[in-house]
């Protein structure tokens, strides 16, 4: 049976090296949806990786000053900030999106981050469903 | 520009709660300009008003669209095609579009997807400031190009009110007291006496006081 507790990546195609097994300790769907820059990840795109069943969605750019397009970064992190005054409007915790930087060349960096977001959501998860 | 911001969703999901069916319509005039509702907002409204119904068990299918503009009724034409899709429109325009749209197709349901808010310039990326209130007879020919019916909190015409502080407004600290910078700005010029005329008594018809506002150039009038 598919696993329903559901995280969504987007990340710039240079940020997440990861493989499968640096995010084997996450007990959930992973799905990772790559741009070729975090800046061209618009509020639409995380409002949408909701609405496709993600009960979190982590954003992952180039660490500040190390992006390719200099400002991508900087601007996902703008758009998570979009993303969750609409999450909050609509009654969904805005925690369930977060913006992340991360190191380019370090797939550890990117999977530490990956697990400590999902330990967050779960607790949120287990919040919800213990209401 | 017209300024404008969009309406809290659960306002606009309220209006919409009753249909399966809308579109989401944008504007790239002055809404688009000040990121209200051009075509990237229409995007972001859509999704979020399908996740809202999604959340409530209850979907709701949302078509997106922007015309150059909706104060114009032939922008407004494919309208007509549009009308027998959806149940409902959501306009991102600012009310100006919001009217034509209901005094041109009186079968639509339109509802206003965004508060019309001021007349204003955008100062840096994501401010906009109120600069004009279109009061329909100028006066900033005499305050050295600075209008203190919008940018006075009282409105004075005979300024400052007695409280400014530093040069901020008591009122609101955060914005200077513009009677404190036409005083400062026409000292420096030398033209201070300028307020010591006698105005004569503001008319305040062509501000809205006379009822609706219209505006003629006989040599563009279809004879
Ligand atoms: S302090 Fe200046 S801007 Fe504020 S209300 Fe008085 S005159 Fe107007």
């Amino acid at each position: 049976m598919e696993n329903s507790f559901k995280i969504a990546i987007l990340c710039c195609n240079y940020t997440n090296l990861a493989e499968r097994e640096d995010l084997a300790d996450i007990v959930a769907r992973i799905e990772v949806k790559r741009y070729p820059c975090s800046g061209k990840i618009e509020i639409t795109d995380i409002l949408r990786a909701f609405r496709e069943g993600a009960k979190g969605v982590m954003v992952a750019g180039c660490a500040r000053g190390t992006c390719h397009n200099l400002r991508g970064s900087d601007r996902a992190e703008r758009r998570v900030v979009g993303a969750r005054a609409t999450l909050k409007e609509l009654e969904i915790e805005p925690e369930r999106v977060e913006m992340f930087f991360v190191s380019r060349l370090d797939a550890g960096d990117f999977a530490e981050k990956a697990k400590e977001f999902y330990r967050r959501i779960l607790k949120l998860e287990l919040k919800e469903r213990t209401q | 520009m017209i300024i404008a911001e969009r309406r809290p969703l659960s306002e606009i999901l309220k209006n919409i709660e009753a249909y399966e069916r809308i579109m989401v319509l944008g504007c790239r005039g002055c809404v688009a300009i000040c990121s209200a509702g051009g075509d990237r907002e229409v995007a972001i409204l859509a999704e979020a008003l399908r996740l809202g119904r999604e959340k409530k068990g209850k979907p709701v299918q949302v078509l997106e669209e922007t015309f150059i503009r909706q104060c114009d009724p032939e922008y407004l034409e494919p309208l007509k095609d549009i009308k027998d899709k959806v149940e409902a429109v959501v306009s991102l325009a600012c009310g100006v579009g919001v009217n034509l749209i209901a005094d041109l197709y009186p079968d639509i349901r339109v509802y206003p997807g965004v508060d019309t808010t001021f007349y204003g310039a955008n100062l840096s990326l994501g401010e906009w400031v109120e600069k004009c209130r279109g009061c329909g007879d100028c006066i900033i020919d005499l305050t050295a190009g600075l209008c203190p019916i919008a940018r006075c909190a009282k409105n004075l015409l005979n300024g400052p009110c007695g409280g400014s502080q530093r040069g901020r407004c008591e009122v609101k600290a955060e914005m200077p007291c513009i009677w404190h910078e036409i005083v400062e700005r026409l000292t420096k010029r030398g033209e201070l006496e300028r307020l010591l005329e006698i105005w004569t008594a503001k008319d305040w018809r062509p501000a809205g006081g006379d009822g609706l506002r219209t505006r003629f150039r006989e040599d563009l009038l279809d004879s």
